[in-house]
């Protein structure tokens, strides 16, 4: 990817858990600015709204408030404008249906956010290593499910 | 004077003759006149009585037919009695037969009374059901909506709490005490803890909701593919898993998957130290009515059977009977029911871990397969799973 610096959009409505992947990015030597937005709406408003340049990649959690996970990458896969950038979904549980479902619907990836804050960090920057190289093409659907221990291979 | 005394009494002897005469004749007269109206009063006695012949002649005739019309009314009569008398028998049978029919009625009014009275009870009892079954089904999306609490809201924060901790513990490691970071390891642990009991729960719950549907398979398949799962486990334990009179079965492959999955880990999970596992499972088709006597027999520990004891197996039915045998710790026969249910523990978590959902799981995906499990054992000499399921 030729940009110097990466635009990541981060959908989330939990303070906390917005503080964690800021947290996470500290540490990543990657360049890059983090932007984020706390419900469905806020976030198809900015999409829909941003004139010179879309994010790189969003973040987004699966259940924000007005507007839910699922609803924004349908309108995001369903909008030319939208449908290329690469949207990796998070959420604290994981149920296989709707694992499932998001990857028919086109999201990238999906994990389950981790209890270990380390283990985070290490998910966040397999994806956006993965990303600089340009190798985030859309994966079979053994490799949709990124895990901590696919995480740390890299 | 003799002479003329003579002459005088001629005298008045003609004298005499001559009235008498005279009266003779006016006698003669008199008695013709009498004569005249005799002989008319005759001739009209005569007439009257040629009269009287035919008035008579006519009454002889009527009387006759009278005496007809009598005898005629004397056989109505007799008739019109007997009749009578059978109207009378009649009656008297319509009085009792009537008698009866009030009294049928009477009792007919007081069913009809008892029926519209068992009627709005039924009716009551079918409200209730109806309100019942109301309220399960919102029991039941209550539960679902539990379901989904439990996995994502429960969750969030206990991800919270742990990831908390893994940032105090990496960034503040130099500033806290040992016994600090000792607590904080503590912490940790029993957050994984109630992780671990949210997400059995939650597969605990899903065991209904998931794929139900029911394929003939052979056993052995699904027999070798957890085998295949817990390889490692199988060869550290030294445990042979032998398998063998495997009749085919109808059942959710899915969830049969998982049942031999959590028996078989069980099995090594509580298996005997110093002897190695031996797990041996058979199966074989049995009727219902010979599975429903050796099931009275075992509950009433008799050899008697118990009538009043329900048949838990349709008795023209054929079930699928297979047990899974091992010789590990086993566990005291009052315990037999308690460990099916769900988060019930025999030993503490230090010992043994796992939250005690295992079985419960077992029992539930059992029952979804309209069948019975049950657990024989004795302390220290192994344990039998039995499981009943329709065959076919």
């Amino acid at each position: 990817m030729n940009v110097k610096q990466l635009h990541i959009l981060l959908a989330d409505d939990d303070t906390d858990d917005c503080l964690f992947f800021k947290d996470a990015l500290e540490g990543i030597p990657i360049s890059r600015e983090l932007i984020a937005v706390h419900d469905g709406e806020q976030l198809m408003q900015f999409l829909n709204t941003a004139t010179n340049r879309l994010p790189d990649i969003l973040f987004l959690d699966l259940n924000i408030p007005r507007k839910n996970g699922f609803e924004c990458l349908s309108e995001i896969k369903q909008n030319k404008k939208l449908n290329t950038i690469p949207v990796v979904i998070f959420s604290t549980s994981f149920e296989k249906e709707v694992v499932n479902k998001l990857y028919k619907k086109g999201a990238k990836y999906f994990f389950r956010k981790p209890a270990e804050f380390l283990q985070f960090k290490n998910i966040i920057l397999h994806v956006l290593t993965l990303l600089i190289q340009e190798n985030i093409s859309r994966p079979a659907k053994g490799n949709f499910v990124l895990t901590v221990e696919k995480s740390l291979i890299i | 004077m003799k002479h003329n005394t003579q002459e005088d009494e001629l005298n008045v002897a003609n004298k005499k003759l001559i009235f008498q005469n005279e009266e003779k004749e006016k006698r003669a007269a008199e008695l013709i006149i009498a004569n005249k109206e005799l002989i008319f009063q005759n001739g009209e006695k005569e007439k009257r009585a040629a009269e009287l012949i035919i008035a008579n002649t006519e009454l002889i005739f009527q009387n006759e037919e009278k005496e007809k019309r009598a005898a005629e009314l004397i056989i109505a009569n007799k008739e019109l009695a007997f009749q009578n008398e059978e109207k009378e028998k009649r009656a008297a049978e319509l009085i009792i037969a009537n008698t009866e029919l009030a009294f049928q009625n009477e009792e007919k009014e007081k069913r009809a009374a008892e029926l519209i009275i068992a009627n709005k009870e039924l009716a009551f009892q079918n409200e209730e059901k109806e309100k019942r079954a109301a309220e399960l089904i919102i029991a039941n999306k209550e539960l679902l909506a539990f379901t989904y609490i439990s996995s994502h809201d429960l969750q969030e924060p206990l991800r919270k709490i742990q990831t908390f901790v893994t940032i105090i513990l990496e960034n503040e490691n130099n500033n806290l005490s040992d016994k600090g970071k000792y607590n904080f390891h503590r912490m940790q642990l029993a957050a994984e803890r109630m992780q671990q009991l949210i997400d059995d729960l939650l597969a605990f719950s899903r065991i209904n909701t998931t794929d139900h549907k029911f394929e003939k398979t052979d056993l052995h398949l699904i027999i070798d593919e957890v085998k295949n799962e817990l390889r490692d486990n199988i060869l550290e334990k030294q445990a042979t898993i032998e398998a063998s009179d495997i009749c085919p079965v109808n059942i959710i492959v899915f969830q049969f998957r998982q049942l031999m999955y959590n028996l078989l880990s069980n099995a090594l999970k509580f298996s005997n130290s110093e002897i190695p596992l031996h797990v041996i499972i058979k199966s074989s088709i049995v009727k219902g009515s010979l599975l429903n006597e050796a099931s009275i027999t075992a509950r009433t520990g008799t050899g008697e059977t118990d009538k009043t004891m329900p048949e838990i197996f349709s008795p023209g039915k054929n079930y699928c009977h297979i047990s899974v045998k091992d010789n590990g710790i086993g566990f005291e026969p009052h315990f037999s029911e308690r460990i099916f249910g769900v988060f019930q523990k025999l030993h503490s978590k230090e010992l043994y871990k796992g939250t005690g959902i295992g079985l419960a799981i077992v029992k539930k995906i059992v029952e979804n397969h309209k069948g019975l499990i049950t657990a024989t054992s004795e302390l220290g000499k192994g344990a039998t799973f039995d499981i009943y399921i329709p065959a076919g």
